[in-house]
């Protein structure tokens, strides 16, 4: 190891290292040495009385350039806190309301050119629009012709959304969750916020808890059939996956951490979410293969308008609620206590 | 419009306009009162009748059956939450400003003392 | 039906306007509670029902639960409760 340094330390990137904390390249103080070494005392003494008349006045000019640096800068503090502090807030209110001004009538001016809304001749009405609405049925096999364009034609964006998804729920638990000790026992920061988070959580409240196992069900089956319905009416993955987070969290706040832990811990969220996309990564993965390469993707598309229709669009439907139902879960449980 | 129609539309528009009204003092009164509980007491009373009114209106005016049914499930969902809303406020208040912990605690002390004598 | 759209754009604005313009951050969440809630009628009014549906379950809903527990966990609402108590 030593061996090692001693060699690294020979290397060009050693050697520059070393003289960026020392001051000098090592080589030159050693010749330095070796001449001090082979000098006459008398010599050496006269230049050391040199050095040190030379010293003296250094720290002459250094002590008068010192001065006038202070002197300079109570003079900027001076103005700063008379004057100064007037002309910069009046700069600051100038240059706040010229570039207030100026996006204004940047963006008042794009509104006033852009084509009336809903016009044929805006560039948003061009040929692209046209297929999706004409052949959207045809080709996704979706009532819904917005489920058809994001989860079909347009299927990698939403995976992209659910990935950003998974990875904002991700970042929040490395930056807010407490974790245990080694052996399992809370540490001192979890239990100060688990009683501070109790000062607020409406601990075996009787009529939470009725309304929450009344309201609790009701929730979530609407939530499922938003999600399930996707490609028959309005609504989705992202809108029915956030009605069954709110659910959850209305069970979890209405019952507690310790029952809603008994079927959402960590692993089911890695789990469901890893699941999830990875499924929807590979059935999209096929389904653009074969387009790409024309030939028939064997999924069929069913009658429009029956639940079991439309293709891939109902489970990837399905992927895309269970990643924000967790996520929103998730956020909400790292938000609060910093754990499930 | 024979009678009959009349009669809905007035029944509706009696409906809308009280619970338009009762929504308009429930607004003043989170205005006008200063404590908590008193603005909360105000909002949740107007939104649980006000809104009761206002889908009572809509629902003699509906031209389908399962508007109506949709509109009743919406009374049922506000009925059960706007309540237990408004109480976990309350709750909350209760719960915080020292003035009623203080309460609290002497009525839950009395009422721990009661219980042990065996009165309650 | 133009007058309501009219009133809603109005209150969209003012909503907007007071999110920012509010000192306390909890009514300035609650106002921007408000504003999601119009946008999405107004959605509703442009004829999707998507976006007015996620709208109202995400902007109106999670969104502002989140708001909420990040304002208790950096003690904005605790602290008013401690300044009444040391009063």
């Amino acid at each position: 190891m030593s061996k090692r340094n001693r060699d690294w330390g020979n290397t060009l990137q050693g050697r520059f290292l070393r003289s960026m904390r020392f001051g000098c390249e090592p080589l030159d103080s050693l010749l330095v040495q070796r001449l001090d070494a082979s000098r006459d005392e008398s010599a050496v003494r006269a230049l050391e009385a040199e050095d040190t008349l030379r010293e003296l006045q250094q720290n002459e000019r250094v002590a008068m350039a010192r001065d006038k640096q202070v002197d300079f800068a109570q003079d900027v503090l001076e103005w700063s806190q008379s004057k100064g502090r007037k002309v910069i807030g009046r700069l600051y209110a100038l240059l706040s309301i010229v570039i207030c001004v100026t996006v204004i009538v940047l963006l008042m001016e794009t509104v006033m050119n852009m084509p009336a809304f809903g016009s044929p001749a805006a560039p948003a009405n061009n040929e692209v629009a046209a297929r999706y609405i004409e052949k959207g049925m045809e080709e996704t096999g979706a009532v819904n012709i917005v489920a058809g364009m994001i989860l079909d034609y347009r299927a990698f964006d939403t995976l992209g959304e659910s990935t950003v998804l998974y990875i904002a729920a991700c970042a929040v638990l490395i930056l807010l969750r407490i974790d245990r000790q080694k052996d399992g026992t809370p540490t001192q920061e979890l239990i100060a916020e688990e009683a501070d988070d109790r000062a607020f959580e409406p601990e075996n409240d009787r009529i939470l808890q009725g309304s929450a196992k009344v309201l609790t069900p009701i929730v979530l089956l609407l939530g499922i059939y938003v999600i399930l319905n996707g490609h028959l009416s309005p609504g989705g993955g992202f809108s029915g996956g956030a009605i069954v987070g709110a659910g959850l969290i209305l069970y979890l706040n209405a019952f507690g951490f310790a029952r809603a832990s008994r079927f959402f811990t960590y692993k089911t969220f890695t789990t469901v979410s890893l699941f999830s996309l990875s499924f929807y990564a590979l059935a999209k993965t096929y389904s653009f293969y074969c387009g790409a390469n024309g030939i028939p993707s064997g999924i069929p598309l069913g009658t429009p308008g029956a639940i079991l229709s439309s293709g891939l669009i109902l489970p990837l439907n399905i992927c895309v609620g269970m990643v924000v139902a967790c996520t929103m879960y998730v956020f909400f449980c790292l938000f609060r206590k910093g754990g499930l | 419009m024979n009678i009959l129609e009349w009669v809905r539309f007035l029944l509706t528009a009696v409906c809308l306009l009280s619970g338009l009204f009762i929504l308009v003092a429930s607004v003043l009164g989170v205005y006008k009162f200063d404590y908590v509980l008193n603005r909360m007491h105000a909002a949740a009373m107007g939104d649980t009748l006000g809104i009761m009114f206002v889908l009572l209106g809509l629902i003699i005016s509906a031209p389908d059956v399962w508007v109506i049914i949709k509109l009743v499930l919406v009374i049922v969902f506000l009925w059960v939450g706007n309540p237990v809303g408004s109480h976990l406020i309350a709750r909350l208040e209760v719960n915080t400003n020292p003035v009623w912990a203080q309460q609290v605690r002497d009525a839950r002390q009395e009422w721990e003392e009661g219980q042990s004598d065996g009165r309650l | 039906m133009d007058v309501f759209k009219l009133i809603l754009l109005v209150i969209l604005v003012i909503c907007a306007l007071a999110v920012s313009l509010t000192r306390n951050l909890l009514s300035s969440i609650i106002v921007y509670m408000a504003y999601s809630l119009v946008m999405s009628v107004i959605w509703m009014l442009l004829e999707s029902p998507d976006l007015a549906i996620t709208e109202a379950a995400v902007g109106a809903g999670v969104t502002t639960i989140l708001f909420f527990i990040t304002l208790k966990k950096i003690h904005a609402i605790k602290g008013e409760s401690t300044d009444e108590q040391a009063q």
